[in-house]
């Protein structure tokens, strides 16, 4: 929870260069890669209407325009609408009993279909008018027309030269005769091509606009009345309906509701998911969720020492090893490079061939170390998690030759580490201070990667951490 | 997914007209933009609202379309980019730069399967169904005037200048502080401000909001009038609710004189009439009188109240008085396009973009992973490859 309201820290190097928490990565399993939000691909997972919680499935969205068929947003304020009953009595005077009339009303803004001259409907549902494009017919006749013009630039360019074919030879091509030039001489009409030949007269004519130089002129009203801005719309409320954009408040229709999408992600080079969630919008739960902390130790600040610059401080940070397999962690300087855990083993799409995907630029990242740091030298080993063990006060049983002065606190699968820093001399107080080291730690791979290998495989992986204390509190002196 | 994609393996094309205050954005095929949203973008690390066009360098303009790009489709059409046909509206001025790195965006983060570029000034005329006519593109940054004639934009005879949205907001807020500090040295019955506006630092949304609401174009005879300091009697002024419980004055004045900054003539000679008459006199004579009877205006300025009357009367009055006889031609004529003017030219590419020229001209993914480059008409390495796919 903390991760949610707090500043990041630390900071972990995804795969494509960006720092992130490590709430925010995800770890490929197939390719044992660090992913995060920039270097994943997005799809589109389902469509659901965030206020009545339908789903549809894309196809049918895609028909409706992306739009809830239920619901509504209020055109002037954009917060849903709702339906409010009214009963009236009949108007041409029978005693039929009352009828039901419904309109739409914002309760947030108060703005009703009412104001608008919509009128009252029958049924809750409501076949709620819904304004069509005014040129609709006309845009329709140029799409017809130019959608012909392309397919017949198009089956002209795709037409092949025609080759005399070779082996045997008619009379006409001896002469120099073609086949269509003797039926022109003959006063025949000349054979349809194969192919997507569209004659000329079978164009959809058009009615091209026409200029005028009528130009309506500025009411003069503009002069003389002060304008009243609750009768003019915003351009936010102009733009919501791009079709229309009323400019007075008196011409606002209400919309459809717009609908919301829920995400997959997926690994740009191995494509597999590494994040689905359900299909059902009520549901906050995932079917695949690859997230960095199942997988990749997570670092934690635990205490530290106040910062100044040029003097060494202590830090305890608390490492924790998320999965089910011993490991154990090294410290080395920040490497230039951040390799993956295995050698990038080739994947091959459908065809066998190598697949190219196309590595993306990576991204600015402006934080750069100032802070020098001591790294232990031993490796610390990392029980595996064990849920029990979180309940288990009898104490520490396991036997670790740790150095004292290293692992100052160790529980279960956690362990607090110490490590020196040294803000650069040159830091001014109120600088965040910034140290980086690249941390190797073991992972089993239980994922089968190919037929072969069933049983599970140990990996190296490493990565680059980021870390930003605090702020300089002080000089040296 | 796929299963439910739909009969027609084709995936439906998507239209960006990226513009510098507003990007259109919708589906090709559809007569209206699915969303059109300020081209900005929250930063998620500084958390402020940046636009696009304010980009520091190559690095950040690159991010901040990443950025951008995903919002509109994730959050606004609601579909995957990726493998997906996109048809670019951009005009034929675009810096090169923006186009180059829009492209690569959309080709490696978002690995769309083609990118179909045409040029706006071209397309609108698509939404209009006509082969010539002189396009009058009035958007936020610039005023570009480009004749096309048969098809075929006429590159010689260009004219743009810095007479759109943001000249008017500017002036706008020149004129407030102006008038802010009249109301200051009046004295008397004057009608005093209520303290503690800042007028010189209001927020260019509020700008936006006044001129959008509360501004007008004036006819030619009041706006001279201004400009020789003999103002006529003033409109009402306006009061307008800032934040809080703050009233800003917006004199009559400010409100109708605030628009002339698009149609003053300095010395000059660069308002916007003068820039269509320059454009029209030097394109070839007998294509003049066509090109004058075929204004198309598009763009979100020439949505502004009064502007095309003004711009008419304006274009009288120059054929009568310093263009006379140099124009060999005697009427004007605008168009009304069967579209709002701030979307014409995205509604040209969503007509284009649905015809089977994606797949004629589209400039292919695989065609930019192996070349590295964008074919531009700017460009001569590619003009020569391309020029005979350039004319439609």
């Amino acid at each position: 929870m903390s991760y949610l309201v707090q500043e990041d820290f630390v900071r972990y190097e995804c795969t494509c260069g960006s720092l992130s928490p490590i709430p925010k990565l995800y770890f490929c399993r197939h390719c044992l890669k660090l992913r995060c939000g920039y270097c994943v691909c997005h799809e589109v997972d389902s469509h659901y209407c965030s206020n009545c919680m339908e789903h549809l499935p894309s196809a049918e969205a895609k028909m409706k325009k992306n739009r809830c068929v239920m619901c509504f947003d209020c055109p002037n304020c954009f917060h849903t609408l709702s339906i409010r009953a009214t009963t009236r009595a009949p108007e041409d005077g029978s005693n039929k009993g009352h009828l039901k009339h419904y309109y739409l009303s914002c309760f947030f803004c108060r703005w009703t279909t009412r104001d608008v001259g919509i009128p009252d409907q029958i049924a809750s549902s409501g076949n709620w008018p819904l304004k069509e494009n005014p040129h609709q017919e006309l845009l329709s006749s140029f799409l017809e027309h130019y959608k012909v013009v392309a397919m017949r630039e198009r089956s002209q360019k795709d037409k092949k030269p025609i080759f005399p074919r070779r082996g045997y030879s008619t009379y006409t091509e001896k002469f120099g005769l073609t086949n269509l030039i003797a039926r022109k001489r003959a006063g025949l009409p000349s054979l349809p091509l194969p192919g997507k030949e569209v004659n000329p007269a079978s164009i959809p004519p058009i009615k091209p606009c026409v200029a005028t130089d009528v130009i309506d002129t500025l009411p003069a009203s503009y002069f003389t009345d002060v304008p009243d801005l609750t009768k003019i719309t915003t351009i936010a409320q102009r733009h919501a309906n791009p079709m229309i954009q009323a400019t007075v408040a008196s011409e606002l229709h209400p919309q459809h509701r717009h609908f919301f999408i829920k995400r997959s992600l997926r690994c740009r080079s191995c494509e597999h998911n590494v994040s689905k969630p359900e299909y059902n919008p009520a549901s906050i739960k995932f079917k695949i969720q690859q997230a960095a902390y199942y997988h990749v130790p997570e670092i934690r600040i635990k205490t530290f020492e106040p910062l100044r610059a040029g003097k060494p401080s202590e830090i305890i940070l608390k490492v924790t090893n998320p999965t089910s397999h011993v490991t154990s962690l090294s410290f080395s300087p920040k490497s230039e490079v951040n390799k993956g855990g295995v050698s990038d083993s080739v994947i091959l799409d459908s065809l066998g061939a190598p697949k190219k995907t196309v590595e993306i630029p990576r991204p600015v990242v402006q934080d750069e170390p100032n802070t020098q740091v001591e790294l232990p030298t031993e490796p610390i080993v990392l029980p595996a998690r064990d849920d029990a063990a979180e309940y288990d006060d009898s104490g520490d049983t396991h036997n670790f030759h740790d150095d004292a002065n290293v692992v100052v606190w160790r529980k279960g699968n956690k362990a607090a580490v110490k490590f020196r820093i040294v803000p650069d001399r040159g830091m001014k107080p109120g600088d965040r201070s910034i140290f980086s080291f690249s941390m190797e730690y073991g992972y089993v791979n239980t994922m089968p990667t190919t037929a072969e290998q069933k049983s599970p495989q140990r990996a190296e992986m490493q990565v680059n951490v980021l870390i930003a204390p605090g702020l300089i509190v002080g000089n040296l002196d | 997914m796929a299963l439910y994609e739909g009969l027609s393996a084709e995936k439906q094309a998507v239209v960006l007209d990226l513009g510098s205050r507003y990007t259109k954005f919708g589906f090709v095929g559809e007569y209206s933009p699915r969303c059109i949203i300020p081209s900005e973008i929250r930063c998620p690390r500084t958390n402020k609202v940046r636009r696009i066009y304010d980009y520091e360098n190559e690095q950040d303009l690159y991010s901040l379309l990443v950025a951008f790009i995903h919002k509109l489709y994730f959050k606004h059409v609601l579909v995957s980019p990726k493998d997906r046909n996109v048809v670019i509206v951009e005009s034929l001025l675009c810096p090169t730069f923006i186009r180059d790195t829009l492209a690569s965006v959309l080709f490696r983060h978002y690995e769309v399967s083609s990118i179909l570029f045409v040029p706006s000034q071209l397309v609108a005329l698509y939404a209009l169904g006509v082969r010539s006519a002189l396009v009058v593109d009035i958007g936020h940054e610039e005023a570009q005037v480009i004749p096309v004639y048969e098809g075929v934009p006429v590159l010689t005879a260009w004219e743009a200048q810095q007479l759109a949205g943001r000249a008017v907001e500017n002036r706008i807020r020149d004129n407030l502080v102006r008038a802010y500090k009249d109301f200051a040295g009046a004295s008397g019955d004057a009608p005093m401000p209520i303290p503690g506006v800042d007028v010189a630092s209001l927020p260019e949304s509020v700008i936006e909001d006044i001129k959008v609401r509360a501004c007008f174009v004036t006819t030619r005879g009041r706006g001279e009038a201004i400009a020789d300091g003999k103002p006529p009697p003033e409109p009402p002024v306006l009061e307008y609710l800032l934040e809080g419980n703050q009233m800003l004055l917006v004199p009559g004045w400010v409100r109708e004189s605030s628009c002339e900054v698009i149609f003053e003539r300095d010395n000059e000679e660069a308002s916007l009439a003068n820039l269509i008459l320059d454009s029209i006199r030097k394109c070839p004579i007998d294509s003049r009188v066509t090109l004058a009877e075929n204004i198309v205006l598009v763009g979100g300025t020439a949505m502004l109240p009064g502007f095309k009357a003004r711009l008419m009367e304006e274009l009288k009055f120059l054929m009568k008085t310093s263009y006379e006889n140099r124009l060999a031609f005697s009427t004007v004529k605008f168009h009304t396009p069967p579209a709002k003017e701030n979307y014409t030219c995205w509604l040209g590419g969503a007509i284009f973009g649905s015809t089977d020229m994606i797949q004629m001209r589209a400039f292919t993914r695989e065609s930019y992973l192996t070349k590295k480059a964008v074919p531009d008409w700017s460009n001569l390495a590619t003009n020569i490859l391309y020029l005979s796919k350039l004319t439609i």
